[in-house]
């Protein structure tokens, strides 16, 4: 799945972006001094793009259908992962990030014209940072170990990027769990305290929504199985 | 209708509730710590939505909660295969009334397969199982064919007796609440247990219940 000329053209202004806003928040901290506030504010960037990620997921995963304006092919595109998971990691760099790049380009660019304060800036550019590059994440998450660069698997195995394991119980029945991709921090907590599943019953009984997790697997969540060999995580 | 509850307690104060919940229980409660549900949140007695205020007088009823020690108010409903079944019908022996939200939901699945699991120890201590949701009789009928459910469903169309009854709601009025009462042969309610997201310790506690009677 190589990536053509319009992912890049969107792929690259999202990376841009993103450095833009790094670049300044490292500027304006050296020449205020100020260094703690704007790394505080990025590990919270860091956090709340993994809760972000989730809820997002989340969301795709069982609500609209390719008909859906706006999240239509996203929503088409997360039930075909389901069905073919090992695909991800066949999928090159722009091909994967491009909708996010495209998303956070429009975000993140008036801040980084109008946004001169390090800590704000230190926040926008990690978080902004991490949500672009969360379907890189993810693609890692359903490699193998051996075929993974060492680094990626060493920050994977110290939980700073979502883990192998941790990912593959989302795409095992009653996938309805670990929606977290950035770092899957919020996973545990999220999954204990039945957080979606509480807003599943808020959704379905104000708006008479069944999510589809609710639903008996049918083909569209189920793996299909390859012939040669199957993603498997260690 | 603006329905007016009686608060037993004030709401000042934000305590855990008690769960089994007795006459003293607070009104605002936190539902994670006292129910051990895993989801922290409000939750308030009343069993519907807050009282808006209006410049116009709105027609009140007053709405009781039903707790331990007292007899609850007595009901009619449809069952599962449409016929009507009274509560009157269960005096004499124990009988656990399970209020959940709605069939074919996720945890009410589990409450409702846990039940069935453990309905041969109901009967051992001779007691009835009733599940009563707003659900009509036909959803009723498709959700215990499906799980194989042995004991009553009830349909409360409107939320009537779950309103008569005082079963509190969750997650500030928008999920109707899951609350389990268990009343002895004489219809005297013995526990009553509040759990939205851990739906299978209604099981359990009830059991205990039945079997210290």
């Amino acid at each position: 799945m190589t990536q053509v000329c319009g992912q890049h053209g969107l792929t690259v202004p999202g990376c841009t972006t993103v450095m833009i806003s790094l670049a300044k928040s490292m500027v304006a901290a050296a020449n205020s001094h100020i260094w703690l506030e704007p790394m505080l504010a990025g590990y919270i960037g860091y956090i709340l793009a993994d809760l972000g990620s989730g809820v997002y997921h989340w969301g795709i995963d069982n609500y609209g259908d390719a008909s859906t304006p706006i999240f239509g092919s996203q929503i088409e595109a997360f039930q075909g992962h389901h069905k073919w998971p090992w695909t991800i990691t066949r999928r090159q760099f722009a091909n994967n990030l491009h909708p996010l790049a495209r998303a956070l380009t429009f975000a993140v660019l008036p801040l980084d014209i109008l946004c001169h304060e390090p800590t704000v800036q230190g926040f926008v550019d990690v978080c902004s940072g991490c949500i672009m590059f969360s379907q890189q994440f993810h693609a890692w998450a359903h490699g193998t170990k051996s075929k993974l660069p060492p680094p990626v698997v060493a920050l994977q195995d110290a939980g700073v990027l979502v883990s192998r394991s941790q990912h593959g119980a989302h795409h095992r029945p009653p996938y309805n769990n670990n929606y977290c991709i950035v770092s899957g921090i919020w996973n545990e907590f999220l999954d204990e305290h039945k957080v979606f599943e509480a807003l599943e019953m808020v959704l379905f009984f104000k708006l008479g929504v069944r999510p589809r997790s609710w639903s008996e697997p049918n083909s569209d969540w189920i793996e299909e199985t390859e012939t040669h060999s199957q993603v498997t995580v260690h | 209708m603006a329905t007016l509850t009686l608060p037993k307690h004030s709401f000042s104060s934000l305590l855990p509730s008690q769960t089994p919940r007795t006459p003293s229980s607070q009104s605002l409660s936190i539902v994670s710590k006292s129910s051990q549900s895993h989801f922290y949140g409000l939750k308030l007695s009343n069993s519907s939505s807050l009282p808006i205020p209006s410049s116009t007088p709105a027609k009140t009823s007053i709405v009781a909660k039903v707790s331990k020690g007292q007899v609850p108010p007595s009901f009619t409903l449809k069952d599962q295969d449409g016929k009507t079944v009274s509560l009157s019908k269960f005096k004499g022996k124990p009988v656990v009334v399970y209020f959940y939200p709605a069939d074919e939901t996720p945890g009410c699945t589990k409450q409702a397969c846990a039940f069935r699991d453990s309905y041969e120890k109901f009967k051992k201590a001779g007691a009835e199982v009733v599940g009563i949701s707003g659900d009509d009789s036909s959803s009723h009928k498709a959700f215990a064919k499906k799980y194989r459910l042995p004991f009553t469903l009830l349909s409360d169309e409107g939320n009537k007796v779950r309103k008569e009854w005082g079963v509190p709601s969750d997650l500030f009025g928008t999920l109707p609440g899951r609350e389990t009462y268990v009343l002895d042969k004489k219809g005297v309610v013995q526990l009553v247990y509040n759990n939205q997201f851990q739906p299978e310790k209604h099981i359990d506690e009830t059991l205990k219940l039945l079997q210290s009677l």
